[in-house]
């Protein structure tokens, strides 16, 4: 496993300064870009195929970057994986403006169908966060998936602008997209899930929901629930991105079977009252309005490391990929976010690492569900 | 104080539920799963799986094997897989399935709850389904002609409705409605009853299809009619759709042991603004019956003059219904004379019609109409009755050799069945012998409907009637039916008759045709009677030819049985009818005068 970044404006110009830092014993077989939306993603998968034949070159935008034990902004990150034990099978699907993101995840997922199976079997998935019900995208590829093949990945970023993000297969740029690598090793592959999140709120019930818009927390309009709540800077409702900021660190949680499960708000409709959450708020669920507290995420960011470690038995780490909520790089702090890497780095030894900062996460390694939100998911390659 | 998880987690389940979508259903046993964290959710049905979350084809085989009273768990590759097996009723049983940990009480009684749910909303979507299936069979109903499945005058109405409200994209296109009417179909359906009608309708239902384009909608209006609603760039497109149709339909079609050869007269009429979709298929209808007066197998544009002779005709239509009963069909007489000493051998009856608002009607005026309304069956019948009933009468009345009586008969009145049985009584009536009476069919009629007419002319032969072939030479008869069919007389056409006599060696070929025809009539045995002679020059003509009896202007022309009766007593009998050739003005004559 090979990681390499670079923070040069020009994407060509990034490409080369972080194609030559690799220093690659073999071909690998998927090289993942992490990228800021800056970045001509178009350009550099074009390259990236050329430079690397045979090779899958998989990516998304991001909302910051995860590389050598640091957050980065605008920054291009490639995560190359090989070796002789390695296959890599990857697709895509796309959803268009009637169609299901649940079979566009289908789609990307058949990609398992033409993997040489080794022992151990990952299905990384990449998709537009900003694109409908993300636990659809879960529930799609697991239709293929089954219950053999666990899921991990995360939904791409577009630095909180909330507008448009990209996912990458090959050469070619989507949207409202699930791109998918499935990854089969002769060596363990471990997935740690953990997000520290608190609630802060009595339980609400979910009285109406349609989707990803909550509309309406014990009968009262959701939006005046949260605002009333946590009072932010009046007309904070106004200002999309003002929103959109804040919310990162207050998401809703709600109520599942031993645990509460965090919902990402990206915004809302001041003139509907709603909340826009990334995945769906179920009518008739338990809800809690939630915060951030710092110990409490790195806390979480250990446990993530060291469940994904867990996962690997007594092989020994070969790199990791970390897939961390943007919420939490919130939480941290341009000053503080160091803490949350270098706890990481403290867990996981001096492995190469890379990931980035995402709109939603998907870890699934027990029972049906798997998609998150204010979580890191780390997947552990021996 | 904070409620139990399960009861939330149930409660996201109702919610989920939703009657647009049936498949969301996958999606609900999503969340069954994801609610107890387990692995997998199956409904099975017997032993067929109806849906599956988080199991492949071998888990499954596995766990359609086992059973849900062996609490075993199924050692499938990733675990031990522990199932809670719910009931769901007639909608089979859910399989919930969690890795390494079995279900405990809450959460075995929150999947019974589920199950249950499930178990309703089936039953709540099957009844839903069945309500939107049903309503869409009565919606189909509605809009469709169940002979041939196609849009029926009210789906019509509705889809040319909405072109009229949403006209073509493309500025340059306009929607014609073309009228497709089967022509003499009643006719077919009369011969050959009305189940091999139904399979011609049915076949020419598919003719049309076949000839729409992309964006043409073809339904059947009513009975033989049929509609084609077509964007088109010009009326030149139309004209050449509405031909293409006459020509589809054309086509010989095999049914009912024999061979068909349907045709079909096409209106052509365009939307244009302000029109509703009645008011455009009225039109089409008004062209149709334009075309149909040009003769068969032929198409016409609408125009709104049409709308004025439309009118008429309706009113025309509508006095015919009644025109029998209110005593309106007058018999007229136009007497038969032998060519040898013009002695007076009978009378073709004719009909005529006192129309209470036009007046006197003569048969071009309304023998269409009563032959597409079937009414001319009655009107023929009528017509041999008071000739019939005048002539036995006179013949006693004026002591009068046995005269002939000519009666035309329409071709559609000798399909129908029954006929027969109504002309003898009439004949009884009457107290002319059935031997006196010719019954007078043209040629072509004949021709076309020969397979039909065939038992009908066997049994009033038997009556003692004969046939009179009407317009001989002008059709394309075939010999072999002149020895079949029991006819005893052919009349020369009035075209080949006003050439004779004339020495115009440009009608030469008209002495040679009565020639010919005098001469098969004698080899057949037959006798011949020469129509519309009006010239003292024909009548030399045809007697030298040997012509047996002539008819026209030159004699008399046709008068009531009135004025004939008047006649007749006036002058002490029949001599007044016979007697040197008398010239009269010259007319033109439609077929039946």
């Amino acid at each position: 496993m090979r990681v390499a970044a670079s923070g040069e404006a020009d994407s060509a110009t990034a490409l080369d300064a972080a194609y030559a830092q690799l220093e690659l014993p073999s071909p690998p077989r998927l090289v993942l870009v992490l990228a800021a939306p800056r970045y001509d993603l178009a350009l550099i998968g074009a390259e990236l195929e050329r430079r690397l034949p045979g090779c899958a070159v998989l990516g998304c935008s991001s909302s910051g970057e995860i590389a050598g034990g640091e957050a980065l902004r605008q920054s291009l990150v490639l995560w190359l994986l090989g070796g002789s034990g390695i296959r890599v099978s990857t697709g895509w699907g796309q959803r268009d403006a009637q169609g299901s993101l649940r079979l566009a995840a289908t789609a990307a997922a058949n990609c398992l169908n033409q993997l040489e199976r080794r022992r151990h079997t990952v299905l990384l998935l990449l998709s537009d966060g900003l694109s409908g019900d993300q636990m659809e995208v879960v529930r799609g590829a697991y239709d293929v998936a089954h219950v053999d093949v666990p899921l991990v990945g995360g939904c791409a970023g577009d630095d909180l602008v909330m507008h448009h993000t990209q996912q990458l297969h090959g050469h070619q740029v989507l949207s409202d997209a699930v791109v998918a690598a499935a990854i089969s090793s002769d060596r363990p592959l471990g997935v740690g899930v953990s997000h520290g999140w608190t609630p802060v709120s009595e339980p609400m019930l979910v009285t109406s929901s349609q989707g990803t818009e909550l509309l309406s927390l014990d009968d009262r309009s959701a939006l005046d629930a949260y605002l009333d709540f946590f009072q932010p800077e009046a007309g904070i409702e106004h200002d999309a991105q003002g929103f959109a900021s804040f919310a990162a660190t207050h998401p809703i949680g709600i109520r599942r079977r031993d645990k509460i499960e965090m919902r990402h708000i990206t915004g809302c409709d001041p003139d509907r009252r709603s909340l826009i959450t990334v995945a769906e708020v179920p009518t008739g669920a338990l809800a809690f309005l939630s915060q951030g507290d710092l110990q409490s995420v790195l806390g979480a960011a250990e446990a993530s490391c060291r469940m994904a470690l867990g996962g690997l038995g007594r092989c020994q780490p070969a790199g990791i990929l970390l897939f961390d909520c943007v919420a939490r790089r919130a939480v941290f702090g341009e000053e503080q976010i160091h803490q949350e890497t270098e706890r990481i780095a403290a867990s996981c030894g001096a492995v190469p690492m890379a990931g980035f900062y995402t709109y939603g996460e998907i870890a699934r390694t027990k029972g049906a569900g798997g998609f998150h939100n204010q979580t890191l998911v780390t997947l552990a390659i021996a | 104080m904070e409620t139990s998880w399960s009861l939330h987690l149930l409660s996201e389940i109702l919610s989920a539920f939703s009657a647009e979508d049936p498949q969301n259903l996958l999606s609900v046993l999503n969340r069954v799963a994801e609610a107890v964290d387990a692995e997998a959710a199956v409904i099975l049905h017997g032993d067929a799986v109806r849906w599956s979350v988080g199991l492949g084809d071998s888990e499954l085989q596995l766990l359609r094997a086992s059973h849900e009273a062996d609490p075993a768990p199924l050692p499938i590759a990733a675990g031990s897989l522990f199932t809670y097996w719910a009931p769901m009723g007639e909608h089979g049983r859910l399989v919930v399935g969690r890795l390494e940990q079995g279900f405990d009480l809450e959460e075995r009684s929150l999947l019974r709850a589920m199950a249950r749910s499930i178990h309703l909303s089936l039953q709540l979507l099957d009844a839903i389904q069945a309500e939107q299936q049903s309503q869409l069979r009565a919606q189909h109903q509605a809009n469709h002609d169940p002979l041939t499945g196609l849009p029926n005058r009210q789906g019509l109405l509705q889809a040319l409705s909405a072109r009229i409200d949403c006209p073509p994209a493309e500025a340059a296109l306009h929607t014609a409605v073309l009228l497709v009417d089967l022509d003499r179909f009643k006719w077919i359906n009369d011969a050959h009853g009305q189940a091999i009608g139904d399979e011609l309708l049915v076949r020419i239902g598919q003719q049309l299809q076949g000839l729409a384009r992309p964006g043409d909608l073809v339904g059947r209006l009513a009975g033989d009619e049929f509609l084609l609603i077509a964007p088109v760039a010009s009326k030149q497109t139309a004209r050449e759709l509405a031909q293409a149709c006459i020509d589809a339909i054309a086509a010989p079609v095999p049914l009912a042991g024999s061979e068909l050869v349907p045709s079909a007269s096409v209106g052509i009429s365009f939307v244009l603004p302000g029109e509703s979709a009645s008011e455009v298929i009225e039109n089409a209808s008004m062209a149709t019956y334009r075309a149909k007066g040009l003769g068969r197998g032929r198409f016409a544009l609408f125009h709104p003059r049409l709308r004025d002779q439309a009118r008429k005709r309706l009113s025309l239509e509508e006095g015919l219904r009644h025109a029998v009963q209110n005593g309106e069909i007058e018999t007229w007489l136009q007497p038969i004379y032998r060519a040898a000493d013009l002695s007076l051998a009978g009378f073709e009856a004719l009909a005529r019609w006192r129309h209470p608002g036009f007046g006197l009607q003569a048969p071009a005026s309304f023998i269409h109409e009563a032959e597409d309304t079937g009414l001319i069956q009655e009107i023929d019948l009528e017509v041999l009755r008071q000739a019939s009933t005048a002539i036995s009468r006179w013949q006693e009345q004026f002591q009068l050799p046995v005269l002939k009586l000519s009666c035309n008969v329409s071709a559609r009145t000798l399909v129908r069945s029954g006929i027969t049985a109504r002309v003898g009584p009439i004949l009884a009536a009457s107290g002319l012998a059935a031997e006196q009476v010719w019954l007078e069919i043209t040629e072509t009629s004949l021709m076309e409907d020969i397979q039909a007419t065939v038992s009908t002319i066997d049994e009033l032969r038997q009556l003692g009637l004969q046939l009179a072939i009407d317009d001989f030479g002008t059709g394309y008869s075939s010999l072999v039916y002149l020895k079949r069919f029991p006819v005893a007389v052919l009349k020369i056409d009035r075209s080949f008759v006003s050439g004779l006599g004339s020495g115009n060696p440009g009608r030469s070929e008209d002495e040679a045709i009565a020639r010919a025809i005098i001469s098969l009539a004698r080899a057949l045995g037959l006798a011949v009677v020469a129509e519309g002679v009006e010239t003292a020059g024909q009548q030399r003509c045809l007697q030298a030819l040997g012509c047996d009896y002539l008819q026209g202007y030159l004699y008399a022309k046709p008068r009531s049985l009135a004025d004939m009766e008047a006649e007749l007593a006036g002058a002490g009998g029949g001599a007044a009818l016979s007697g040197p050739p008398r010239p009269t003005r010259r007319r033109s004559h439609s077929q039946r005068v």
